[in-house]
């Protein structure tokens, strides 16, 4: 660092330079309106906010988006709030079909507002991208930081629900323990039939307590239930690989655009098949089970680990015969609502996807606009490391 | 002139609206239809049922009642596909009656009561007639609501089966049927929605009108709301988020006041438990989540771009999103008021009560309305961090922020990293009581506590997110009203971040009853009374401030004088709860109440009014009249403090919170439990009349802001003499706001001069000038 005196008008002009240097310089004020363009009296342009949007202007000043997709998240939580309301014995819900209808409509607004945003998306070439001027983020792109941003929050999201996990794995009685220990708790109170205690998930995934057919690779022999989640583990990483693949292939210069936009659009369809994939594996695990030849591999809605079974008859490992009746819904909850968690994300990522693909076969993807690719694949690459948390700690433990 | 007409029938429906309004009852049943027994059967209403009501010998009813009497009553009906099938099948028809007044009562096995009305029980439904009991009220005329099911009789519900509604009404002996009655809480409230909303479209109509009155037509006013309702603009956006935020401002406070005629007097029924519940519930939601937050989130929309020199936000549709959510939100989280059937667990949605079916619907609503306002948050976070982050112009260093965007950035990052806890915690307590999980289902294993530990977990940041902003209007406006920097500059933003980092430390101040281990509520304890030391930097600092200027008093200053008076006295008030034993005494009393009155209106809402006053002239370009300002603090500080510092009083003796009346002791020797001296009926008198001249001296300053709209003098760029960046562009701001990135050159401090080792890591080597 220099002890130099610098005058005002000095760092004015290094500033400047230094600006210049950057090409913080190149993102100029909105452009002084076209006399010939439709922009009212305040230098608005494009007052339509239905899109498509025409980016040499900047970002959109008006869209519609935004109010229609709150008004579509409203309808759509309140109709399920209306469709399904727990019993008066708080062990099943009362589902009222009249209502049920709306859930879809809520769907369908927030679907017609995301495909408003995504149209005034579409012209989006990557010349309006907006840079960072503070430190220390200078010249970095805008949507970069805002998506680590993000991601800090999702952090919090699937660290909450761990939480929940391990307040209350830790802090409910095993009903294995409670088994080994002649139907008593280890406090030494008895267990009385449909009291709650804990059955990990893995005891329907990853052990072999069913009297159904095991998987044998190489003399290896592997719990049937877990094969859905073994296969989604793999296909989640090869999906963050398919979508790097994508980002490198949108930067490469050296193919013509058409090839290009054909390549990038494979690689984001594979993605996007793979993260399909992901979510049938995952309802066949929860709700179809699957066959192999003659066996049938029972999911887990047939295993009885569901939300609202209150006596499932509890075998667990090394006591022939010997079974107790417990509420399992606490263990069941945890589960399916961390994993689905899991899994809403991994449909978000899928409806981002499906518009990125459209892009990419519209030609929208070239090095100048690529970067989009690699904020999406930062996203997805972050629902594939909970996955990798996600799985041990739901699946194998 | 034409389209003028299609305006002129608006108004005239609104004011009709505003006549009929006080007279609209909510609706029996509810509405999710769940048990209103009416119009279930997926039927028509069909002219060819026709219901009847009789005495039980047969004769009409009779005009007048006898009062506490007991009568017997036949009702049913004849008609339509349920009498053709009479007698030769089961399943012919079904009711569901309402009386406004008396008490109904089953007789025999086919009728049953459920939730205040009489229905039919399974085996009442092979009927086409039934009989009732009632029992009649000491005075009032009464309206019985009937609503019969014809069926066919085949078992499944479908378009054949008919129902019809009438209305039976009998008068009092001697027919003074017209006694006045004592108001229902409910109607009131809805009424007063119904006002608010309708004064609120009137308002948008007119200054769209004034705006300019000769293209006062449809075409002209549909891109202007248009162009409201799609703005992703900050200054926009941020009006939205203003007229949103003040709006349920009043809807709070009239709550409020709602709850203090009720508690006026001992033993007062003007309100009952279960409408008392309703009413703190949403008076607590409504007042931080629908009122503070928005308004904080209109300032900020408005002036942090301003100030650190950006265009606009990072993301301006994702800001356009998160305020399009509050509105929306807001419904939900109101909804089960229109029907009698709002959220009735307190704003914290404490379990197993808020997961318990016996509560009413409107609080599945609520946690719905909840679970949006965490993704608003969640983006307006986003947007914000991104912003002050990556958007500061060249030249301005995180040290060299104006204090309101620090105060921003701080009570954001607080909010953003908190409020997912409390969005998984709604959803689990959503999936409760909606498909029926088991989260917190006791008797399934569930822990109640856990909901709270992710509730208090977000709740506590949650406050310093509305007081942090508070403390950096204050910042503001007392700096340029002492015409100098504000002293300690680098420790005001070290002591804000440091409220912001131990706010994430202590939360479990708010649970020490709730049976946490000794060691965790030590530990609690102490973070807690850490929270002092900040707080009192800052609030020497602001002493020093001004010791060191000279003060000019403007609206904005009387504002902030008065914010560091009350502050101050809540913040000591505050310190009373980290010591567990005096916690344990004082736990869900008026102290309670009274102290976090004192932050939350002393703190949030005086430094809200300081911020109105301030910056109100560079958001719509007009002075606001200082003596109608000044008149306002006036009526607003004394009235403030008469309303919340007997409240500490009745803590002390023991007057509980959430309890929706009391009562006195026979003599100052009695000692039943629960029971409060005789002068704490004076003093509760004495709070609900301050409470009104509280609530009514914020009217000055709405009509003070509208008059200012319309004939206010035309503001110069910098009326208070301000150096940051928002005063450098004119008021109202152009859009956008600099055509030119500005550059700071000067800072607040010069020893800024030679970045420090921290600052140094941050910056890179050829950046350094900037320093």
């Amino acid at each position: 660092m220099s002890d130099e005196y610098v005058t005002v008008d000095g760092v004015r002009e290094i500033v400047r330079e230094e600006l210049r240097d950057h090409g913080i310089t190149k993102q100029k004020a909105t452009p002084a309106p076209k006399k010939d363009s439709h922009d009212d009296h305040d230098g608005h342009h494009h007052i339509n906010g239905w899109g498509p949007h025409d980016w040499e202007h900047g970002a959109p000043h008006n869209s519609w988006a935004p109010i229609i997709m709150s008004l579509g998240i409203g309808v759509f939580l309140f109709s399920f709030a209306s469709t399904f309301a727990m019993n008066e014995s708080m062990n099943n819900y009362v589902f009222s079909a009249g209502s049920l209808p709306m859930v879809f409509v809520g769907f369908a607004i927030i679907s017609a507002g995301l495909l408003v945003w995504w149209r005034q998306d579409l012209a989006f070439d990557g010349h309006y991208e907006p840079k960072a001027t503070g430190v220390p983020f200078q010249n970095i792109d805008i949507r970069k930081v805002g998506m680590w941003v993000f991601l800090m929050s999702e952090m919090m999201v699937f660290s909450s629900l761990f939480s929940t996990y391990i307040r209350y794995r830790l802090g409910t009685e095993s009903c294995q323990v409670i088994l080994d220990n002649h139907n008593t708790y280890s406090n030494g109170l008895p267990f009385s039939p449909g009291d709650a205690c804990w059955v990990p998930a893995s005891y329907f995934i990853a052990g072999s307590h069913s009297e159904s057919w095991t998987l044998s690779l190489g003399g290896v022999g592997l719990p049937d239930t877990l094969v859905p989640g073994a296969i989604n583990t793999f296909a989640l990483i090869i999906s963050s690989f398919t979508v790097v693949m994508a980002l490198k292939t949108a930067k490469r210069e050296d193919m013509t655009s058409t090839e290009r936009s054909k390549k990038v659009r494979n690689y984001l369809a594979a993605t996007w098949v793979l993260a399909v994939m992901f979510l049938v594996f995952k309802m066949v695990e929860w709700f179809i089970g699957f066959n192999i030849g003659p066996f049938h591999a029972p999911s887990l809605m047939e295993d009885g680990f569901t939300i609202h079974n209150e006596l499932y008859s509890f075998a667990g490992a090394g006591h022939d015969g010997g079974h107790i009746d417990v509420n399992l819904r606490l263990s069941a909850a945890t589960f399916f609502v961390a994993t689905g968690t899991h899994g809403a994300h991994v449909f978000a990522g899928i409806i981002g996807l499906t518009y990125m693909t459209y892009k990419a076969h519209k030609g929208g993807y070239n090095p100048d606009s690529a970067e989009s690719i690699e904020y999406f694949g930062l996203y997805w690459h972050f629902v594939d490391l909970v996955w990798v948390l996600v799985f041990p700690a739901f699946y194998l433990y | 002139m034409k389209t003028n007409k299609r305006f002129i029938a608006i108004i005239c429906l609104l004011a009709f609206a505003l006549v009929m309004a006080p007279t609209f009852e909510a609706r029996s049943g509810g509405i999710t239809n769940v048990d209103s027994g009416c119009t279930c059967h997926t039927s028509t209403s069909s002219g060819d049922v026709s219901p009847f009501m009789t005495l039980a010998n047969g004769s009409a009813l009779p005009d007048t009642y006898n009062a506490n009497e007991v009568y017997t009553f036949a009702f049913g009906f004849t008609g339509g596909p349920g009498d053709v099938a009479a007698g030769t099948q089961d399943n012919m028809g079904g009711f569901n009656l309402v009386a406004s007044k008396g008490d109904l009562a089953s007789l025999g096995d086919f009728t049953t009561m459920t939730a205040g009305q009489l229905t039919h029980t399974p085996a009442g439904n092979d009927q086409v007639n039934w009989t009732v009991e009632w029992t009649a009220p000491s005075s009032g005329s009464v309206d019985f609501q009937l609503t019969v099911n014809s069926v066919n009789g085949d078992g499944s519900q479908s378009d054949d089966d008919h129902w019809a509604q009438s209305t039976f009404s009998m008068g009092a002996v001697g027919g003074s049927g017209d006694e006045t009655e004592p108001a229902d809480g409910l109607t009131v409230l809805f009424s007063a929605l119904l006002l608010v909303a309708s004064l609120l479209i009137i308002a948008v109509v007119y200054v769209f009108y004034r705006n300019n009155p000769s293209a006062f037509s449809w075409e002209s006013f549909k891109p202007w709301i248009a162009g409201w309702l799609t703005s992703t603009d900050h200054k926009k956006v941020g009006t939205l988020y203003f007229v949103a935020g003040l709006f349920y401002f009043v809807v709070g406070g009239v709550i409020a006041l709602l709850m203090r005629i009720q508690l006026a007097v001992p033993g007062n029924d003007f309100l009952t438990q279960d409408e008392y519940n309703q009413f703190f519930t949403l008076h607590g939601t409504v007042m931080i989540f629908l009122a503070a937050m928005p308004l904080i989130n209109g300032f900020a929309n408005w002036i942090v771009p301003l100030q650190i020199g950006a265009r606009d936000l990072a993301f301006p549709r994702i800001n356009a999103m998160a305020f399009w959510l509050n509105p929306v939100a807001s419904v939900l989280i109101l909804t089960g008021v229109f029907s009698g059937n709002a959220a009735d667990v307190g704003w914290t949605g404490y379990q197993p009560i808020t997961s318990w079916p016996g509560t009413h619907s409107g609080a599945t609503f609520w946690l719905a309305g909840q679970i949006m306002l965490v993704a608003s948050s969640t983006l307006a976070g986003i947007n914000f961090i991104t912003t002050i982050a990556t958007m500061r112009a060249p030249g301005m260093g995180w040290m060299q922020m104006p204090l309101f965007t620090w105060s921003i950035l701080v009570s954001v990052m607080c909010l953003f990293i908190s409020i997912p806890a409390f969005g998984i915690g709604l959803i689990e307590a959503f999936l409760d009581r909606t498909i029926s999980t088991a989260f917190f289902n006791t008797s399934a294993g569930g822990d109640p506590v856990l909901w709270q530990h992710l509730f208090w977990y977000f709740g506590h940041p949650e406050v310093y997110v509305v007081i942090i902003p508070a403390f950096g209007i204050i910042s503001e406006t007392l700096a340029t009203s002492a015409r100098r920097a504000i002293f300690g500059y680098k420790s005001m933003v070290l002591a804000m971040a440091g409220i912001g980092f131990v706010s994430f430390l202590v939360y479990g101040h708010h649970m020490l009853t709730s049976g946490m281990s000794p060691w965790l509520r030590f530990v609690m304890m102490i973070t807690t009374m850490f929270v002092a030391i900040p707080t009192g930097i800052k609030i020497f600092n602001w002493l020093k401030t001004m010791h060191g200027g000279s003060l000019v008093y403007r609206t904005h200053t009387l504002w902030s004088l008065g914010f560091l008076v009350t502050f101050t006295l809540g913040g000591i008030s505050g310190m009373f709860f980290p010591s567990i034993a005096m916690n344990t005494h004082m736990h869900e009393t008026y102290f309670v109440i009274a102290h976090f009155h004192y932050v939350l209106v002393g703190g949030v809402v005086f430094a809200l009014f300081a911020a109105i006053y301030y910056w109100f002239p560079k958001m719509s370009g007009r002075m606001m009249d200082e003596r109608l300002g000044v008149l306002h603090f006036l009526i607003a500080f004394i009235s403030y403090n008469g309303l919340f510092w007997p409240m500490h009083k009745l803590g002390l003796w023991g007057m509980t919170r959430r309890h929706h009346t009391y009562f006195l002791q026979a003599n100052e020797y009695s000692d039943v439990i629960g029971t409060l001296p005789a002068e704490a009926s004076g003093w509760n008198m004495f709070i609900t009349i301050n409470a009104f001249v509280f609530g009514l001296s914020t009217l000055i300053m709405v009509v003070n802001m509208i008059m200012t709209l319309f004939k206010g003098k035309k503001a110069p760029a910098d009326p208070w003499g301000g150096w940051s960046f928002e005063w450098l562009v004119s008021s109202p701001p152009p859009t956008p706001s600099f055509d030119e990135l500005p550059i700071l050159i000067d800072v607040n401090e010069t020893d800024e001069a030679k970045p420090n080792w921290l600052m140094k890591l941050m910056v890179p080597d050829d950046e350094e000038v900037m320093y």
